[in-house]
């Protein structure tokens, strides 16, 4: 049943092709393409359309997604403007892509950020039994990186966790924006260590904790510029946007003549 | 072997158009034109109308048909559709449905 399909070199197909089999293009297709076994795209195959197949080995020219569940091959001489997600993804010297790259598996990249919130709230009730409320576990979890490499080195455990208490008050208004993208990156480190060291700091800290949002008041006013430090190194840069656009000069140019 | 080859499982909705033999052993919906010869397999499942200089019918299609030299049905093939062809051969056990022009 698994016929090796083919779009000769003479034949132009515009429509989506879709179903089981391989398929083998030489010519041009213009629209998606979607199969169970492999595609190959020759070296004068020419696809313009999103490519899904379980392997893809690309030579010609591609304008379009390609998705392999596989593997995603490009060899010399490849153009594809797109892009390529596929668990392995090959490009050979010679070959030219322009596009996003991703060399793993969509949902398990997904799947990550679901499964840290579930290991971070674990250690935060041991910790603070009374005072979270259900917006907090994301605050302090975040928070941990910075302060166990801080604590033994500056003895100020009382300013320290001081400003997570502040931070406690305002967050529902910071908080939402930030967390995910602020959760993701530490999860794969900071969960393993945290729990102990969290604990026992805890608990020492404790008696000095409570006081905190008491004397807070006017220590405030200092600590308040902290937080906003703290998302900035973790988001992006904002986007560089060209001071003249395109077509400017030509226009300055014009109206000069 | 055939330059173009839609197999058997494989589905395309759109239209195919090239100058060299096409085999359909799969689904077509749309249109399908060539300069060369067209084969529809035992399998194959096509509604579209279809330009080519021969067109050889073993399985399903329904659509106009026009063919600069030849239109042969097989055993087994059904067409349901209009034919302009010089030539036309209807085999015993196929079955078809459609108006006959040969006069090219």
């Amino acid at each position: 049943m698994a016929e090796t399909s083919v779009i000769g070199a003479g034949t132009v197909v515009s429509g989506h092709i879709r179903g089981e089999g391989s398929l083998e293009i030489l010519g041009r297709v213009e629209g998606d393409i979607s199969v169970t076994g492999s595609v190959a795209i020759g070296p004068a195959g020419r696809v313009r359309g999103n490519v899904s197949a379980s392997q893809l080995t690309v030579a010609g020219q591609v304008q379009g997604d390609l998705h392999g569940s596989l593997a995603v091959l490009l060899e010399p001489g490849a153009r594809v403007a797109g892009d390529i997600s596929a668990p392995r993804v090959g490009i050979a010297p010679g070959a030219l892509a322009r596009g996003h790259v991703q060399t793993d598996a969509e949902p398990a990249a997904l799947a990550r950020p679901a499964a840290q919130p579930f290991v971070r709230p674990a250690p935060q009730p041991v910790a603070r039994p009374a005072q979270q409320p259900a917006v907090r576990p994301q605050q302090p979890a975040v928070r941990p990186d910075p302060q166990p490499a801080a604590r033994p080195a500056v003895p100020q455990p009382a300013a320290r966790p001081a400003a997570p208490l502040r931070a406690n008050v305002p967050p529902p208004k910071a908080e939402p924006i930030p967390p995910a993208p602020l959760a993701s990156p530490p999860a794969p480190k900071a969960p393993p260590p945290r729990p102990e060291l969290r604990s026992d700091l805890r608990k020492a800290d404790a008696p000095k904790l409570a006081p905190a949002p008491a004397t807070s008041g006017p220590g405030s006013g200092e600590f308040a510029p902290v937080r906003p430090l703290k998302p900035e190194p973790r988001r992006p840069p904002p986007p560089v946007v060209p001071v003249i656009r395109k077509g400017t000069k030509a226009k300055k140019k014009k109206s000069h003549d | 072997m055939a330059g173009t080859v839609i197999g058997a499982g494989l589905t395309i909705e759109g239209d195919i158009s090239g100058e060299e033999e096409i085999v359909i052993n799969g689904i077509l919906r749309g249109r399908l034109t060539t300069t060369d010869a067209v084969t529809v397999g035992g399998s194959a499942v096509v509604g579209a109308d279809i330009t080519g200089a021969s067109l050889s019918v073993a399985g399903q299609v329904t659509g106009d048909v026009t063919a600069t030299e030849r239109v042969d049905i097989q055993a087994g093939g059904k067409l349901v559709g209009d034919i302009k062809a010089a030539r036309f051969t209807i085999a015993d056990g196929a079955s078809f449905k459609g108006n006959v022009d040969m006069e090219v």
